[in-house]
């Protein structure tokens, strides 16, 4: 029985749970809103990992080390969250992976807006553009945080937008 | 009979425990689950070193008691299912196929939006879970029954 909801439905929730938490209860402190959408992120990515991992294990055996888990993150459930595998993975050995998306879809139908760039200096504008992107992207954040930590790694996620679409996400595995 | 069935966070916290017997031997049900959960831990610490069961999620008979046979089933996600059952012979297929329909259930519990991580089961899936837990334990005697025909 597979239930599906529309692309452009997740999308607007999202883009709404943003600016809700960013302009309406957390209108002054960012930090905190950001703190707020990451542990909405977490809540979600620890109920999905339970059920992804389910699909996973049907015929698998079970995870040996950190690198499989990483692994398991980069195609199986980055496969079913956004039907893409993660493009490139890199790893220092020492507990930092770097999963890098060349199209994260969450971020494809975002721009930043000509007519407000033009009206600010342009470096004002791109750095308000640069900001509320980085907004929308620390629900992922907690996405993976919660699928890690299910999954009995506490780790810390950082997101990185280098040029949109595409976004790299840092894993800091917690020793 | 499968008399009890059990699942076990990953901090060894109970998360759900319930019997099927009439009889009032809940606390020695306990007891068993409780001795099982070292033999789980013994059996992750001590991997066997290779074969095709390297590392599964079903882990096999634990232990057999007088009474029980004690079978275990370990998530990638660090929960331990334990079910104790009174049958002396049990084909390993069926209690695979038990613990797969037993995983999805608890799956499906724990989609629950309302479902706190960590938290017992018993209280706000209550009626959910058990439900479903207690056609999935009518199926499997139904085929172990079908079985002895």
């Amino acid at each position: 029985m597979g239930r599906e909801v529309a692309e452009s439905c997740v999308d607007s929730l999202l883009t709404e749970m943003v600016s809700t938490y960013c302009h309406r209860f957390y209108a002054n402190k960012p930090e905190l809103a950001a703190r707020r959408i990451e542990a909405i992120g977490y809540q979600v990515g620890h109920q999905l990992s339970e059920r992804f991992v389910f699909r996973y294990t049907m015929e698998r055996p079970r995870f040996t080390d950190h690198l499989e888990a990483i692994k398991f993150i980069c195609k199986d459930f980055w496969s079913e969250l956004f039907k893409k595998q993660i493009d490139n993975l890199k790893t220092n050995h020492r507990g930092t992976f770097v999963l890098q998306d060349n199209r994260f879809r969450w971020l494809t139908r975002m721009s930043v807006d000509p007519q407000n760039e033009s009206q600010d200096n342009s470096a004002d504008g791109e750095n308000k553009a640069a900001q509320a992107t980085s907004m929308h992207l620390y629900f992922p954040c907690g996405i993976i945080r919660g699928a890690l930590s299910n999954l009995g790694i506490p780790c810390a996620v950082s997101a990185d937008i280098s040029n949109l679409p595409a976004c790299s996400f840092v894993v800091r595995i917690k020793a | 009979m499968i008399v009890c069935v059990a699942v076990v966070g990953h901090q060894n916290n109970p998360l759900y425990i319930q019997s099927f017997t009439e009889a009032d031997d809940a606390l020695k049900l306990h007891h068993i689950v409780h001795c099982s959960l070292d033999v789980v831990d013994e059996r992750v610490n001590n991997p066997r070193k290779s074969g095709p069961t390297l590392n599964e999620t079903f882990l096999g008979l634990l232990y057999p008691t007088e009474n029980y046979k004690v079978y275990g089933y370990l998530t990638n996600t660090k929960v331990k299912f334990i079910m104790v059952t009174t049958d002396l012979d049990v084909r390993d297929a069926d209690v695979r196929s038990f613990f797969r329909r037993f995983h999805a259930a608890y799956v499906d519990a724990v989609s629950n939006p309302f479902h706190v991580p960590e938290q017992k089961l018993q209280y706000q899936v209550k009626a959910i879970d058990d439900c479903s837990l207690q056609t999935i334990v009518d199926y499997c005697h139904l085929s172990c029954i079908l079985d002895g025909i």
